[in-house]
């Protein structure tokens, strides 16, 4: 079925998309609470947000190598406190992705949130719940089903990321080779139409699949939900 | 029990709430005033879900005093509240929704799940999402639930409002019942006079944003403000309900005698169905705008009122002073 160069290539992917997943989820959920209410400055949040689906993603990569590179501030730091290089790096490769999946989350978190019946929460206070515990108790279960099928959505999306990663963290194969970026180089090559294919193949499917699986857990999360 | 001090104002807008009055640490207190009122508002702010000026005391507890900057949140008041329309968890199923409650009541207030479910009648719901719960059982829930809380004093927003007829009535009897197990002080907001006659033994009276009376709930529904706040149909007194003859299962504190539905006789009645005839002394007799007469009657049970045509009370020459005979029909007492 596979060549070991595709089970390479596929396991790449899996491991930057379910990182940049774990990496931009707990984020995208805070961000979207604080979205779904109303406070001053709101809309300037909401633009930041947005600003990876906004940009071309080459250039994301690029914000992401001045702000992260060895020599950037953030980067120095990080390389001189803790030793931690994210140029050219499978992690690297994750934090790019997780950029770019971060607006993907925030909406389908803050849609599930907005959807929410606020009034649960005063029901809750009179019960001695706290905020913290309102949140956890009561906010992140009912936006559960929605907060998934976003974070499903975005893991397909984050296989096929392409621009901010490559820019960030280059083409390597068994590092930061993902998917598309396997696609792009056998396309460099002459010949490489009937590999490219397989792998589009495979990259569809995936895709597909994600997009099937959001909505079974959907339903059936919704489904639990209200009895 | 603790004893609610409020003493508070608030503007929404162009609405502004002043409230001061002081409920006693036992039985019900009944919150009445027409909508828009603020009764609402003013359950809100004591329960600390709405921001406002002044004081609130539970017990010798101060638990909100913009004086000195202090807001204890909602989680920590020790107050209960039942909303309208019951606010259960969704996700939750029966059990569960209690459940919550019962996390985070203080260790030593917990009380069973399964007795506090017996007590409500709610044990065959208890495995049941919340969803498909009729009305009158999301109402108990929503009380058992409040109550498995643990606080110390409970208010109540309209609790019945879903409810009509014989759940209505059920559903009051089993506020009566809790209070009176629990010894847990509560404030019921309703706007159904006869509702809070079958509750009450405190009321506060809310017009406009402001507490026109309050006190003990036979004194304060005999003010003339509280008078004018009534639909003309409804004006009539509070009579015990313990000193009348009415159905068996009414535990309740008082009846609201409706002037319209008290026949008056100036000889003792004889030979007659109704069981319920209390001799009296005519107080004051007052014209209404219609030109009916409303007979104010001093009985050994409490202040009765009739209404009757000035036909009548010439023919009859209902006087102050002149013995008289109300006749209540058991069934006026069954709203």
């Amino acid at each position: 079925m596979l060549s070991a160069a595709e089970a390479e290539i596929l396991s790449t992917s899996f491991s930057v998309a379910s990182l940049a997943l774990l990496w931009s989820l707990p984020f995208a959920i805070g961000v979207a609470f604080l979205l779904a209410r109303q406070f001053r400055g709101k809309f300037l949040l909401d633009g930041v947000v947005h600003l990876p689906i906004i940009l071309p993603p080459v250039l994301t990569g690029f914000l992401l190598l001045l702000l992260l590179g060895r020599n950037g501030p953030i980067g120095h730091w990080l390389e001189q406190v803790a030793g931690i290089h994210l140029v050219f790096t499978r992690q690297g490769a994750a934090l790019a992705t997780a950029v770019m999946i971060f607006p993907i989350l925030v909406r389908a978190s803050r849609i599930a949130f907005e959807a929410m019946d606020p009034r649960l929460f005063d029901a809750a206070a009179m019960l001695r719940a706290g905020p913290l515990d309102r949140f956890f108790s009561i906010a992140l279960p009912l936006a559960g089903p929605g907060i998934l099928a976003g974070a499903v959505t975005a893991f397909a999306a984050g296989m096929g990321e392409f621009g901010a990663v490559i820019t960030f963290a280059a083409n390597i194969p068994g590092q930061t080779q993902t998917l598309p970026l396997a696609i792009y180089a056998v396309l460099q090559q002459p010949g490489g139409e009937g590999e490219a294919l397989r792998l589009a193949v495979m990259s569809f499917t995936l895709a597909m699949g994600g997009l099937i699986g959001a909505e079974f857990l959907q339903r059936w999360m919704m489904r639990r939900l209200q009895g | 029990m603790s004893a609610l001090d409020v003493d508070i104002r608030l503007d929404r807008g162009a609405f502004r709430l002043e409230a001061k009055f002081r409920i006693p640490g036992d039985g019900i207190a009944v919150l009445f005033g027409p909508s828009g009122s603020g009764k609402s508002s003013l359950l809100s702010a004591i329960a600390g879900l709405m921001p406002c000026e002044g004081h609130v005391r539970l017990g010798r507890e101060l638990i909100g005093d913009s004086a000195v900057d202090l807001h204890v949140p909602s989680h920590a008041r020790g107050i209960g509240m039942v909303f309208q329309d019951a606010r259960l968890f969704p996700h939750l199923t029966t059990r569960q929704n209690i459940a919550y409650a019962f996390k985070r009541a203080p260790a030593q207030k917990r009380r069973d799940i399964g007795e506090v479910a017996r007590f409500f009648d709610i044990t065959a719901l208890l495995d049941r999402p919340v969803g498909n719960l009729s009305g009158g059982e999301k109402s108990r829930v929503a009380l058992a639930r409040a109550l498995v809380a643990a606080p110390d004093f409970l208010l109540l927003d309209e609790p019945f409002a879903a409810l009509d007829g014989i759940r209505r009535r059920a559903f009051i009897q089993v506020l009566l019942d809790t209070q009176r197990s629990f010894g847990l002080p509560m404030l019921v907001v309703t706007h159904s006079i006869d509702d809070a006659a079958a509750l009450a033994s405190h009321l506060v009276v809310l017009q406009a944003g402001r507490v026109v009376t309050t006190g003990a709930f036979d004194q304060a529904t005999r003010e003339p403000v509280f008078t004018a706040l009534l639909d003309p149909r409804d004006s009539g007194a509070a009579v015990s309900g313990l000193l009348l003859h009415s159905r068996p299962d009414a535990g309740q504190k008082y009846l609201w005698l409706r002037a319209d539905h008290i026949v008056l006789a100036t000889e003792a009645p004889k030979a007659i169905s109704a069981r319920n005839i209390l001799e009296g002394e005519v107080a004051t007799v007052q014209m209404e705008e219609d030109g009916s007469r409303l007979v104010e009657l001093k009985t050994a049970v409490g202040v009765i009122l009739s209404r009757v045509t000035g036909e009548a009370a010439e023919e009859l020459g209902l006087v102050a002073g002149r013995r008289a005979w109300a006749v209540v029909k058991v069934h006026a007492l069954q709203h």
